[in-house]
């Protein structure tokens, strides 16, 4: 290993900027993935809670928008459609009026629920310290662990939203998906805040104790959700009934072509390093081919001199890797850190992105180094002596 | 008695130069018939072993004539499928015979051109010749697969060249411990080996210096460590004092004469009479032959 040290350091520049093409890489790799990792969980989170219910909104709602308020009594309508069993109106909104521009993922929201339904609810929230809300919780709220930085939350404190102090009686778990900018709170309290939030004109036909913008549909067992959206669309007149297919037509297949976007940056980056890899190796081996010749001739044998070159190839993309991680990581730990005041968490580098990246960059060098070190293994003894 | 642990016969090697697709093919045809002709021996079928003999013989004398393509045509016309070509054949070996025994001392001269390296190189497995046999400790090395070619040349052979061919990168010690590396043996085993070898040639105490800290001498005598620390059945140096003023020639000579009383046995490739003079045997090679040898029955 020493030896192989020393050859790689024969040439320093050479070699450094080859690692350095490498690191770019392996860099690129660990940022983006680290993006697309995050915008991935965020997704798998979301297809998990949307795999067994349905949703419905005001026929009038679009996606650009909160939805559109409904009257809380709509339930009753949709609870009469044959295969289902509990309908809680939901009511959505965002925590600041004002909103960031960029978005990795859901804004901060408030998110309330009747809690009748919460039984039939599959996707578990867990907590980090205090509790869950229960009925008639008013004045309280539970935080998800992104927003705590943002608002200073900490459990028995209070935070303020939309002017109002709220007792915090939970912080939950990282789910690493929406539940980890939102806010939960009472029922009621969620009404009042969207009824403040309505223009005059719709505030007079409404009343605040009946308002919602969402209802969250639970189904019997055996029951598919996207047959039974359509079988609500078709028999509950001014609503829009989805299901889980819906939210993988939608966001899913556009977090596809993303991640694709963000993997093909950081593939080509890698491919350059590799094709950097090739041609140091090369360059160092017709540099070095009377050694080769030296070797072959006291005994060398064709894998021992294959696993020389591939081990310094596989080394340069080590050492490229393990630089270029670490640079990722420190670059997604410094903007993650920056972004936590705001709640808008854009990267998360989990094990599978640095294990795969630093794997990768070994693998990478050693794919590059085949070429170099075949070329190696078939110098021919005696015209290395003699010419080399 | 001697036993004898090197034996050539009919050894011969063909350089084709320039348009050489034809010659090529009829190289490659001839080695095959040199390969049915070794398995119809390992058989023992007479019969067989007659018919191979007979066309590698009349293969042999053709491609000798330089009538590659003739040979090509009657011996193996079935492969042939080319036209002539404008290949121009040159041997620098035109069957070459000799037997070396244990604890030899045997300088190769001859002008530049008439075969001595090419000779040395195929004895060292380096180079494949083209026809003829080598045997090392009776076994037939020609007949052996390419791939166990390292194994018998870490194990048992050794070797010494002209402008040193050390490993810069690495120490006396590391070069040293080359051979040891490529047979299989531990690292500690590795490193007193090569410490022993080293003590040996006298730079016990350079080990650790790398060949641009060496005089020329001191490189040469790094090499000669690495030939024997095998304790190889053979040694071929190829004008091993070539790049040495006449006191270093002396000084490595001596050494070499050391290592050969005690029992090691040396080929050498070399220009220089006054090195020829200090061995046992002097083959004179002329025109890819043996032209003469001279033995001597004391070293001077």
């Amino acid at each position: 290993m020493i030896e192989i040290l020393k050859n790689m350091f024969r040439r320093k520049t050479r070699t450094l900027l080859t690692i350095f093409g490498i690191t770019i890489g392996i860099f690129a790799f660990t940022v983006m993935g680290s993006m697309a990792e995050r915008i991935n969980l965020l997704v798998n989170g979301g297809t998990k809670y949307y795999s067994d219910k349905v949703t419905v909104v005001d026929a009038h709602s679009s996606l650009a928008a909160l939805p559109t308020p409904m009257n809380i009594n709509k339930a009753q309508e949709i609870a009469k459609v044959k295969g289902v069993i509990a309908v809680a109106g939901t009511i959505y909104t965002t925590l600041s009026d004002d909103i960031d521009a960029v978005n990795f993922g859901p804004p901060p929201s408030i998110t309330a629920g009747e809690s009748k339904a919460q039984k039939y609810e599959s996707f578990k929230i867990t907590f980090s310290s205090g509790r869950d809300l229960r009925e008639g919780d008013k004045g309280k709220v539970i935080v998800g662990s992104d927003l705590v930085k943002k608002l200073r939350a900490s459990v028995g404190g209070t935070v303020k939203i939309k002017g109002k102090d709220y007792e915090v009686v939970g912080i939950m778990n990282k789910t690493l998906t929406a539940p980890d900018t939102a806010v939960g709170m009472d029922i009621t309290d969620a009404q009042k805040i969207l009824y403040d939030s309505l223009p005059a004109i719709i505030k007079a036909q409404v009343n605040p104790n009946e308002i919602v913008n969402g209802f969250t549909v639970y189904i019997e067992p055996g029951v598919d959700p996207d047959k039974l959206a359509s079988v609500i669309n078709k028999q509950v007149d001014g609503i829009k009934a989805t299901g889980p297919k819906a939210f993988q037509d939608q966001v899913a297949s556009a977090t596809g072509i993303f991640n694709a976007i963000l993997f093909g940056i950081a593939l080509i980056s890698l491919l350059v390093g590799g094709l950097s890899i090739i041609n140091t190796m090369t360059m160092s081996i017709s540099e070095r081919i009377r050694e080769i010749g030296i070797k072959k001739a006291v005994g060398a044998k064709t894998r021992n001199i294959m696993k020389e070159y591939l081990t310094e190839a596989g080394l340069i993309g080590l050492i490229g890797g393990l630089i270029g991680w670490g640079l990722g990581a420190l670059t997604v730990m410094i903007i993650n850190n920056a972004m936590e005041n705001s709640g808008n968490i854009i990267f998360l580098l989990t094990s599978r992105i640095s294990i795969f990246a630093i794997a990768f960059s070994v693998i990478l060098g050693i794919i590059a180094g085949i070429y170099p070190a075949y070329y190696a293994v078939k110098v021919n003894i005696v015209k290395a002596l003699r010419e080399g | 008695m001697a036993e004898t642990i090197l034996k050539l016969i009919n050894l011969n090697k063909t350089f084709i130069l320039g348009n050489h697709k034809n010659a090529k093919k009829a190289q490659k045809a001839i080695q095959r018939l040199q390969k049915k002709y070794e398995a119809a021996s390992e058989k023992n079928d007479k019969g067989r072993i007659q018919v191979e003999e007979e066309l590698l013989n009349k293969a042999q004398e053709h491609f000798e004539k330089e009538e590659f393509e003739q040979s090509y045509a009657v011996i193996t016309g079935k492969f042939l499928k080319k036209k002539r070509g404008r290949g121009v054949v040159v041997h620098a070996l035109n069957g070459v015979s000799l037997s070396i025994e244990q604890g030899d001392l045997v300088a190769i001269m001859g002008p530049s051109g008439s075969g001595k390296s090419t000779l040395l190189n195929m004895l060292g497995l380096l180079d494949e010749p083209t026809t003829g046999q080598i045997f090392i400790k009776g076994k037939n090395i020609t007949a052996i697969k390419r791939r166990e070619l390292p194994n018998i040349r870490s194990r048992e052979l050794g070797f010494v060249f002209q402008s040193f061919n050390l490993v810069p990168t690495l120490t006396a010690l590391e070069n040293v411990m080359l051979p040891l590396r490529y047979a299989g043996v531990n690292l500690a085993r590795r490193k007193q080996m090569a410490k022993e070898a080293l003590v040996q040639v006298g730079l016990g105490n350079r080990i650790h210096h790398k060949p641009n800290e060496l005089s020329g001498g001191q490189q040469q005598r790094v090499a000669i460590a690495r030939s024997i620390v095998n304790h190889p059945s053979i040694i071929f140096a190829d004008e091993l004092t070539g790049e040495l003023d006449s006191k270093m020639t002396i000084e490595i000579m001596n050494l070499v004469i050391k290592l050969n009383k005690a029992g090691q046995t040396f080929i050498i490739v070399t220009h220089n009479p006054e090195v020829a003079k200090r061995t046992k045997r002097i083959l004179f090679m002329k025109d890819g032959k043996i032209e003469r040898e001279l033995s001597k029955p004391k070293l001077k």
